[in-house]
């Protein structure tokens, strides 16, 4: 889910130095002692000794590539690019099944499937999880300042309150046609999932309002550092991100609205065209185990899929302790997982880029 | 002296497949529709006329073209006097400053934009200069202001270099002989040095104007989401909407804009180049 230009530019460069550190080093021991592992994962999304430990465990080398976005790593590997472990979003992983380019994986070969918590198990996009093991997981929210933000408006308003004008100028929208429409479509009651064209237009008239009247900044990730400096009142985020901003500010909040949001999971998944399937259920195994999901949650700050970490993380001593947004909601039924249907993706982007213009012109 | 023409095929094939093919493609894009099973693709012009029908879109690219021609202007008054100063400047020195102009493009143009973001971010250095003289809190960030900065940051070195080239290039005597004929400082600049410099005033523009005209990650980075020129509409059609024959369509509206403004400009410099020779400055 996280998007960084620059991690991008920076891990191009990082990675040419890694292959050229690569060369020079000792022969590995371990079982897999001189093979190759590909992985394709977004930037910013791996705990900080996974890549070594994994190695070390191992023997085999990694070779990392980063992308920013679902699309950007569906063009890649639509074009026939080979990896071994892709760590793609909910929707995402849906037409990957659908258009056949992941393989099921071998059950015989993971032990790690008990360890996960039910909340992430058998989502829509892969009912009995044949394709897939969940990575990181969470929802969308209100990030807010306790300081300026009072609760009852955002227990009345839900995602109204990205029109409400007591909060122009101080607010930030997510630069995402999917979590865009989300909140849109959430804050109009219908369902995230919509087909209908009236619902969708009715959301774009709600958005192209919001751009209109409330003076909106539209960022990425630089939320991420100017929420946790507190420089807004508002903005829609990852719950993940949230998390992070709440144990660096204690003034901020996370909301999110009874009228239901996004629940999403990035998952690790292996391509059809994988050159080494065995080593990369070997790193699905070792990723959900629970020094590597520790390693991975700690690192990044997005919920664990492993129950364990999970729990440790969010009790008391852990370092996500008193947050709430760390641990994904769930029971509310009017909370949805992305599906995945190309002819609305195309209406939703055309429709966010005509509120960016919109924006761009108010 | 023998000549080897046969030299260029590698040259002229090359550039067929690199220049010639994509730009080919784009074109091809740009008038045409995906078709069904049956027919791969159908020609249209719809995607000219879905863009001319829509006034968003021309707002967008009237400001996209005023924020370039602001940028080019501003270059032009900014980067003359630097390259006039370095042209006059001893040799050793000149070797300094024109390296010292070069340096920073060796780095990336995305890298020394992001590092923009963290001076004039809030709490930044800029902002808290700007509080200490009483000026408040000035939002930098996210502003005309802010992506006007990038651009002529990032482009004003294709100006000074191209002016200072043609200043240094002069004929030293004719300004001897200026002096001769007694046209004072003044006089000798603007009938003689501003004239002959002309040329690269002009190389100057068409290095500048260009790539602002169609810049699309300084808007982004110093401008935000919000801010749309018409690089990140293009952009937006490839990237996310997946419309590729409209974002086609809109590159060729630009290429033509942009050939235009180059075909007004030369033949600006034309005109007065004929006009100083016919009256004989």
């Amino acid at each position: 889910m996280k998007k960084m230009m620059r991690t991008a530019a920076i891990a191009a460069v990082m990675a040419a130095g890694a292959l050229a550190l690569a060369g020079c080093g000792k022969e590995a021991e371990g079982p897999y002692a001189g093979q190759t592992l590909h992985i394709y994962n977004w930037g910013e999304y791996t705990g900080e000794n996974q890549i070594a430990d994994f190695e070390a465990l191992t023997g085999a080398r990694v070779i990392m590539d980063n992308f920013e976005s679902n699309e950007q790593m569906y063009i890649k590997v639509a074009n026939g690019d080979a990896f071994d472990i892709l760590v793609p979003s909910d929707y995402m992983i849906e037409r990957l099944i659908q258009e056949d380019l992941i393989q099921k994986l071998d059950q015989s070969k993971l032990n790690c499937l008990d360890l996960l918590t039910e909340g992430v198990k058998g989502l829509p996009y892969d009912p009995n999880n044949e394709y897939s093991v969940p990575y990181f997981w969470g929802t969308v929210g209100i990030v807010y300042d306790k300081t300026k933000v009072s609760e009852e408006d955002l227990e009345q308003e839900g995602f109204n309150i990205f029109l409400d004008e007591k909060y122009k100028g101080d607010i930030y929208l997510y630069d995402s046609e999917r979590d865009s429409f989300m909140m849109a479509l959430k804050a109009l009651g219908y369902s995230m999932n919509t087909k209908d064209e009236a619902e969708l237009n009715e959301a774009y008239e709600w958005l192209v309002q919001c751009v209109e009247t409330m003076e909106p900044e539209i960022v990425t990730d630089e939320i991420i550092d100017n929420m946790a400096q507190g420089r807004k009142a508002l903005g829609l985020i990852y719950s993940g991100d949230a998390a992070y901003v709440m144990s660096e500010n204690e003034d901020m909040g996370f909301f999110m609205p009874e009228s239901g949001t996004n629940l999403w999971s990035d998952a690790m998944v292996i391509p059809k065209n994988a050159e080494n399937p065995d080593l990369a259920h070997e790193f699905i195994n070792y990723v959900s185990s629970y020094e590597g999901a520790l390693d991975n949650s700690v690192t990044v700050g997005y919920t664990s899929p492993n129950q364990e970490v999970m729990d440790e993380l969010s009790s008391e001593g852990g370092d996500y302790y008193g947050i709430n947004a760390y641990i994904p909601r769930t029971g509310n039924e009017k909370d949805e997982v992305f599906v995945y249907d190309e002819a609305t993706r195309k209406i939703i982007s055309e429709l966010w880029s005509k509120v960016k213009v919109a924006a761009s012109n108010a | 002296m023998k000549r080897f023409p046969q030299l260029a095929i590698p040259y002229i094939v090359w550039s067929a497949i690199m220049l010639l093919l994509p730009m080919l493609l784009i074109a091809i894009y740009s008038v045409t529709n995906q078709g069904n099973s049956i027919v791969s693709f159908t020609f249209t012009l719809e995607h000219f006329h879905k863009f001319f029908t829509d006034p968003d879109f021309l707002l967008i690219l009237w400001r996209s073209i005023g924020i370039a021609l602001k940028t080019t202007v501003i270059c032009v008054l900014l980067g003359y006097p630097v390259a006039y100063f370095i042209a006059n400047s001893s040799e050793r020195m000149q070797n300094i400053l024109i390296l010292a102009i070069t340096v920073p493009t060796w780095i990336n143009m995305l890298v020394r934009t992001y590092a923009w973001i963290g001076l004039l971010s809030d709490g930044g250095i800029f902002q808290s200069l700007l509080k200490l003289l009483g000026f408040g809190e000035v939002e930098l960030m996210y502003t005309e202001g802010a992506v006007m900065l990038g651009m002529v940051y990032n482009f004003i070195p294709f100006m000074i270099l191209q002016i200072n080239t043609s200043l240094s290039k002069m004929d030293k005597s004719l300004l001897e002989a200026s002096a001769d004929l007694g046209a004072d400082r003044v006089q000798t600049f603007l009938r003689v040095i501003l004239p002959l410099s002309l040329p690269g005033v002009v190389s100057g523009i068409t290095l500048v104007f260009l790539p602002a005209v169609s810049s699309f990650f300084i808007p982004k980075l110093l401008g935000g989401g919000q801010f749309f020129l018409i690089g990140n509409v293009i952009e937006n059609q490839f990237i996310t909407v997946g419309e590729w024959n409209f974002g086609s369509a809109i590159s060729m509206i630009m290429a033509v804009i942009m050939m235009l403004s180059m075909y007004l400009v030369r033949k600006l410099d034309r005109d007065e180049g004929a006009e100083r020779r016919v009256t004989g400055v």
